[in-house]
């Protein structure tokens, strides 16, 4: 609590001389947010300030929004265009699926009903408002996918309706995107907004909506390399958005951008710090540590993960957070195959939250089974079992089917270390089938280990090199750059005998981490040296 | 004073709310039997076993939830014990278009091709099962013994 008191009146001294500036301009309210244009029938003096609240908006940046479009009301009572902002903003992160909670849809119709009750005096105001309305709309009968559909809906009705007003279009992008299912690895929908979102990026390069939702809308294994433009550009547009410095990592996690993510999550987590904001600090210290660890440089990695879990914040509800918690020490445990360590980390129990529990149960079980301790790997093989109970008992299909991947893997190991190789390739295989139809959760940079690389070092393990170099090459497809891969990729040419493929795997090894001193890089070097 | 006390707020705000900037995809609908008086009233027909009553309920539920796993094994299941295996095969290959992994729909499914005497289809949901359960199941479990009630004997073999 002295922490969100300390928060409290530094986020005032911040703010407070700066409500009159433009919403592009260092110092002004929100800092630098980008630029946008919404012109409104409201009061001119407030006009800055609405176009600032939407800039935040774009941004994710409810709380901050929230409050801006609740005092542009109360300076201009008939500016009830705000409650399409406010609405909006209620609805959260259209892009996690999940959506309003009741409270907060309760908040929003009430705001909806004030606006019907004083219209705003525009047509397109009023029909900003009842674009928003339809997510509403008998929200309370409804499954999240039918209010997303909804929404997506009507915006696209909104959109057609003002061909020319570009902020109807971005919008509606964002909204299009929101349909996105995992399971549609065609990604039908981020296609379609993206086909909005570029030209809009060719017309309003500082826009921020148009680069973050641009970014989301490419956040998938084989089309992430088209988002480095928009990545590269969206922390420079709103830097002062904690949420638009983490963003751009999204992409550069993807492409393996280690430098680039390392960076932005760094100052992210910073601003996020600042704020009091700790699940987002968590979050993005998160994606430094998995960054870290690719480029080898471990101390960075321990330092960083060290440096956040000093500012505890107890069981919040948040999955950014929370999965960060556990995921930290779990990567700085496998990514430098510490098996010891693994099997040795503790559980952070989290009822709300189990799968974050599974990542420590499952970091534990890898541990033990290739420390050939299967009777202690078996116990936490038990323990996934549970959790994934849990999430099925709670039709959380999503992490249920995670846990799964994790559960099978973990036999695999576990049958390894029994001395069964038959067995234990067909469930580690299972597992990276099952995981390959999936997409990876955006609280994430990515698996505690991809499995089909899990499955490259199994059969490495088995000495069935050329099997395990095809599982490695398949998985840099999907998670490139990665310094674990190319370590594997690496010695199983070389057991095959191919000098020149390990010789090429030991070079990007050596150029990704040569400074580093991790065993695999000796060896790579004096493997490279050789004649 | 006010905006000191506006960004004060705000600060607070950044501190009591959450940013749930990042949440769960839910991919099936975890409150509908709370939230649907149709698809909760189909259930507890179940429960009662009153099929009639089920479907008509489901029915209405599904009109709203098209794309509901849970529901369609449901009524699938309804149907089953009517004998109507048309409508009960229609209703559990929907749901398995949905959710082709779903456990349920699949020992069932498999359980009605028995009831007509269809070994074969029977077979390939045993099949599916025995690779989506490759940890184990009770619905692998069930069908296995499915099969055993059906032939008096052991379960087909891989």
């Amino acid at each position: 609590m002295k922490r969100c008191i300390a928060a409290v009146f530094s986020t005032a001294f911040l703010l407070a001389p700066a409500l009159a500036l433009s919403h592009d301009e260092p110092g002004s309210y929100g800092g630098r947010l980008g630029k946008v244009s919404f012109p409104t029938s409201c009061d001119p003096k407030v006009q800055a300030d609405f176009e600032r609240a939407v800039a935040m908006l774009h941004s994710f940046w409810y709380n901050a929004g929230e409050e801006t479009f609740r005092s542009i009301l109360a300076k201009d009572p008939s500016c009830t265009i705000t409650a399409w902002g406010h609405a909006a903003i209620l609805m959260n992160n259209p892009l996690a699926g999940v959506g309003a909670s009741a409270p907060n849809a309760k908040k929003a119709q009430d705001v909806i009903a004030n606006a019907r009750a004083n219209p705003p005096r525009t047509q397109r105001e009023r029909d900003y408002v009842e674009a928003v309305a339809a997510y509403y709309d008998d929200w309370a009968n409804k499954p999240e996918k039918a209010r997303q559909l909804a929404r997506a809906k009507a915006f696209e009705a909104l959109a057609a309706k003002y061909p020319d007003d570009d902020e109807a279009q971005i919008f509606s992008a964002l909204y299009i995107a929101g349909t996105q299912s995992q399971a549609d690895q065609t990604y039908a929908a981020y296609m379609r907004a993206v086909s909005i979102l570029e030209p809009m990026f060719a017309k309003y390069p500082d826009h921020p909506g148009v680069a973050h939702y641009l970014i989301h809308s490419y956040d998938a294994p084989p089309i992430a390399a088209k988002g480095l433009t928009a990545a590269r550009r969206y922390a420079g547009i709103a830097p002062d958005a904690p949420h638009a410095l983490h963003m751009p990592s999204h992409i550069f996690t993807r492409v393996g951008a280690w430098d680039e993510s390392i960076a932005t999550n760094l100052r992210s987590a910073e601003a996020a710090g600042k704020g009091g904001d700790w699940p987002e600090a968590y979050h993005a210290s998160d994606y430094a540590v998995y960054g870290y660890l690719q480029l080898a440089r471990d101390a960075d990695a321990r330092k960083v993960m060290e440096d956040v879990l000093r500012h505890p914040y107890g069981d919040s509800p948040i999955p950014a957070g929370g999965y960060a918690m556990s995921a930290m020490p779990a990567r700085l445990a496998l990514e430098r195959h510490d098996w010891e360590a693994a099997s040795r980390l503790e559980v952070i129990p989290n009822a709300r939250l189990p799968y974050t529990e599974a990542t420590t149960y499952f970091a534990r079980a890898i541990g033990s089974a290739r420390r050939g301790d299967a009777a202690a790997a078996e116990k936490d093989a038990e323990q996934l079992a549970a959790v994934q109970k849990k999430l099925e008992d709670a039709k959380n299909t999503y992490w249920a089917t995670e846990t799964e991947v994790q559960r099978l893997a973990v036999a695999g190991w576990i049958a390894q270390a029994r001395g069964n190789a038959h067995e234990a390739e067909k469930l580690m295989r299972a597992a990276a089938d099952l995981e390959d139809k999936n997409e990876k959760h955006i609280v994430t940079p990515g698996r505690m280990i991809p499995a089909r690389e899990l499955l490259g070092d199994l059969l490495l393990e088995q000495k069935r090199y050329d099997a395990a170099l095809k599982e490695y090459q398949a998985s840099q497809a999907r998670e490139p750059n990665r310094y674990r891969n190319y370590a594997g990729s690496a010695m199983a040419a070389e057991g095959m005998g191919d000098r020149e493929s390990a010789t090429a795997y030991y070079r990007k090894l050596i150029e990704l981490a040569g400074d580093a001193s991790r065993p695999e890089l000796t060896r790579a070097k004096a493997y490279v040296a050789q004649r | 004073m006010r905006t000191i006390l506006t960004a004060a707020l705000t600060g607070w705000l950044l501190c009591a709310q959450p940013l749930a900037a990042h949440a769960d995809p839910v991919e099936t609908d975890p409150d509908l039997a709370a939230r649907d008086a149709d698809y909760a009233a189909g259930r507890d027909a179940l429960k009662a076993r009153d099929w009639p009553t089920a479907i008509a309920r489901l029915s209405k539920a599904e009109v709203r939830n098209p794309d509901h796993a849970d529901l369609q094994n449901d009524l699938g299941f309804a149907y089953r014990n009517l004998k109507q295996y048309d409508s009960a095969f229609k209703h559990y290959k929907r749901a398995l278009q949905i959710d082709p992994r779903h456990r349920s729909a699949h020992e069932y499914i498999g359980e009605a091709y028995l009831m007509v005497g269809d070994v074969k289809s029977a077979e390939k949901h045993l099949s599916a099962l025995r690779d989506i359960c490759l940890l184990g199941c009770e619905e692998l479990k069930d069908l296995q013994e499915a099969f055993v009630r059906y032939r008096g004997s052991s379960p087909p073999k891989r």
